[in-house]
């Protein structure tokens, strides 16, 4: 069956060898723990190698694959909270390193609505252009750049309530 | 105060601290992602023999995705009256990993039992062991979740429909109006679609399912392939089970598969279609997408992408030979395929024209006529240009009323009838009855997963039972479900 030709198994080694440490990095700010990102991100990676020959831009398809596995990531997250909670109030909960500011923002980006929160982690976290981000979500460059200014001002709004 | 602005801008241009992959995780995600490719190839070969509305043949692992789910850790005991499956409990405790999703690791705990008296409406394959069927299981007032009068359920096999276990399904009805479900597709092991009417999607594996809004429209069909799932959206009015009815307008829509954002696509968003009924077909074959509309022209455009679609231009002087398509049909629309789609069957479905595809460029259209005592004209169009240029091909036997047709990249063409399957091996000149012990009733669906693999599902839901073929659609068996 298929395998990858041997110049593309190259090209995605050497994807891999590059992008894989900063991947894995961008998502780890976005969840828990190592663990999770390390998942996330091979999980992005093998989605990436099964449609390599059909993708004009690599990279930004593994980002927002990462993206939208983050996503599933939180919803689940936040289902487990909820359940735990619910049978062991009161212990105390797992010592995990947390940068405050990290847990902070990641919360406010957690209640944005999918269409803001995507081409918020595309654009200025992962830091691809407007116009691929357009490309990679299928909507109009204008709606994305509408979006992007709506997902900052309700992000700085709630930053603005949360420090008032 | 502080600036609002501190925190956000100090996170955002904050240094990426690079996490370094475990040893062996190149080699990891190499051989996962080719056992992955290994199975859409398996469908691939099944061109778009999948079809337009009622189910979709997709590629991919979703097996393990069931086992790792929560579906393994909260099984619904043996002879419990369960309609979905566990699925619909909500108290989810197994994280459910993304890299073990593809990993196709073997099952870690059993699974649980597929619901009793299962209703099939819809059937997905993945490859061509592991698929899903949508329908209606248990008894209303004893079914599982939070509403047990709902009993939309979903069941998996992992051994080409030898075993059926339970799976999630979204809390929905049966279809009645603009609610409910009937239909199902899944991408990948992660993102999948229960539809007509309604709209619910899962991108976890069907661990969750959450609704999608369309803003008032139904959904009449549903296909994914590439990066991009489509979807026939109209506007209707029918009611109860017969929701499909009364559609006025339709257009396409499409997204990405791991998002919910929707947007009409360009060149085909709005379609009206004549005579107060509409429906439309869709087929997608490898990279490129078929849309017919309801005026009975064809659109076609990129499969794997948010690009434009564009009006195919027929031309009725075919060289080919047979009938061209513009005069096919008194009264058609100017540059129009041999026939319209008509209103739609119960499930959706174009009821006067039906398009499948054998190749990215080979599209075969069955333009039934008026049913009358059992029988039915059926002429076979086909065409081996993307739709320019249609010859009719010949027609298929008259018995039965035909529901579904499907194509293989091998050539063979195979109709669904309420009388059997039909299946022809030279392009539609020629038809032979499959074998089998099929349903009295006939088939209400049927799809190609490869050249040789095939499943239908009945006319008659209350049979508790798919059918399938291996020997490219000429016999068929019975799997009953559970």
């Amino acid at each position: 069956m298929d395998r990858l030709r041997t110049s593309d198994r190259a090209a995605a080694e050497e994807l891999f060898s590059a992008g894989y440490p900063r991947l894995a990095g961008w998502v780890r700010r976005l969840v828990d723990d190592d663990d999770t990102a390390h998942e996330i991100a091979a999980e992005a990676f093998t989605r990436l190698l099964g449609r390599w020959s059909t993708l004009d831009n690599p990279q930004s398809y593994l980002y927002m694959i990462a993206t939208n596995l983050v996503r599933d990531h939180w919803r689940k997250a936040g289902r487990e909270r909820r359940a735990l909670r619910a049978v062991s109030a009161g212990a105390p909960a797992d010592q995990v390193y947390q940068p405050a500011q990290d847990v902070h923002v990641r919360e406010l980006l957690q209640a944005l609505p999918d269409r803001l929160r995507s081409p918020f982690l595309l654009h200025y976290y992962a830091g691809f252009p407007v116009r691929d981000v357009a490309v990679l979500l299928g909507r109009p460059e204008g709606t994305i750049k509408a979006d992007l200014y709506h997902a900052r001002a309700r992000l700085r709004a709630a930053l603005g309530d949360t420090d008032g | 105060m502080a600036d609002p602005r501190d925190d956000l801008d100090a996170w955002m241009n904050a240094q990426v601290q690079p996490l370094p992959p475990p040893p062996g995780t190149f080699e990891l995600i190499r051989k996962r992602a080719r056992r992955r490719k290994m199975t859409r190839a398996a469908v691939a070969a099944a061109g778009a023999a999948a079809v337009i509305a009622v189910i979709a043949v997709v590629p991919r692992l979703v097996i393990t995705q069931l086992q790792l789910g929560p579906s393994s850790s909260r099984g619904a005991a043996a002879g419990q009256t369960s309609s979905a499956g566990p699925a619909r409990s909500h108290a989810s405790t197994a994280p459910a990993t993304p890299s073990a999703a593809g990993s196709g690791s073997p099952p870690a705990t059993a699974l649980p039992p597929a619901p009793p008296n299962f209703a099939a409406t819809s059937v997905t394959f993945v490859g061509t062991e592991t698929g899903y069927v949508l329908g209606q299981a248990g008894t209303p007032g004893q079914c599982q979740g939070p509403n047990p009068d709902i009993c939309t359920s979903l069941a998996g096999t992992g051994d080409g429909g030898r075993s059926w276990h339970g799976v999630s399904a979204p809390v929905t009805g049966a279809p009645d109006g603009a609610a409910g479900v009937s239909q199902l597709r899944f991408y990948d092991t992660a993102d999948g679609w229960a539809f007509g009417p309604g709209l619910w999607a899962t991108h976890d594996g069907g661990h969750t399912w959450s609704q999608v809004s369309t803003g008032g429209l139904r959904v009449l069909a549903l296909e994914t392939a590439g990066q991009r799932v489509f979807a026939v959206w109209a506007r209707c009015t029918g009611t109860g089970s017969a929701w499909a009815a009364g559609c006025t307008s339709a257009g396409l829509y499409s997204a990405a598969p791991g998002s919910d954002q929707w947007s009409a696509v360009p060149g085909a968003g709005t379609l009206s279609g004549p005579g107060g009924t509409s429906s439309a077909a869709l087929v997608l074959a490898g990279s490129r997408g078929y849309l017919l509309a309801p005026d009975g022209l064809l659109y076609r455009g990129p499969a794997g992408s948010a690009g434009a679609w564009q009006q195919v231009t027929s031309s009725t002087g075919s060289s080919t030979g047979g009938s061209p398509s513009a005069t096919a049909s008194p009264g058609a629309t100017a540059g129009a395929a041999p026939c319209a789609p008509g209103s739609a069957q119960a499930d959706g479905q174009p009821s006067a024209a039906l398009l499948a595809a054998t190749t990215a460029d080979g599209l075969v259209l069955v333009c039934p006529g008026t049913a009358s005592g059992g029988s039915q004209p059926k002429a076979v169009y086909t065409s081996a240009d993307g739709g320019q240029t249609w010859r009719q091909a010949g027609s298929a036997p008259a018995a039965g009323t035909a529901t579904s047709v499907a194509g293989t990249t091998a050539g063979t063409i195979v109709l669904a009838t309420t009388d059997g399957i039909e299946v022809s091996q030279d392009g539609g000149a020629t038809w032979a009855a499959a074998h089998g012990p099929l349903p009295a009733s006939g088939l209400r669906y049927v799809g190609m997963t490869t050249p040789d693999q095939g499943v239908a599902v009945p006319a008659d839901a209350g049979l508790h039972a798919v059918w399938f073929t291996r020997d490219g659609g000429m016999t068929w068996q019975e799997s009953a479900i559970p």
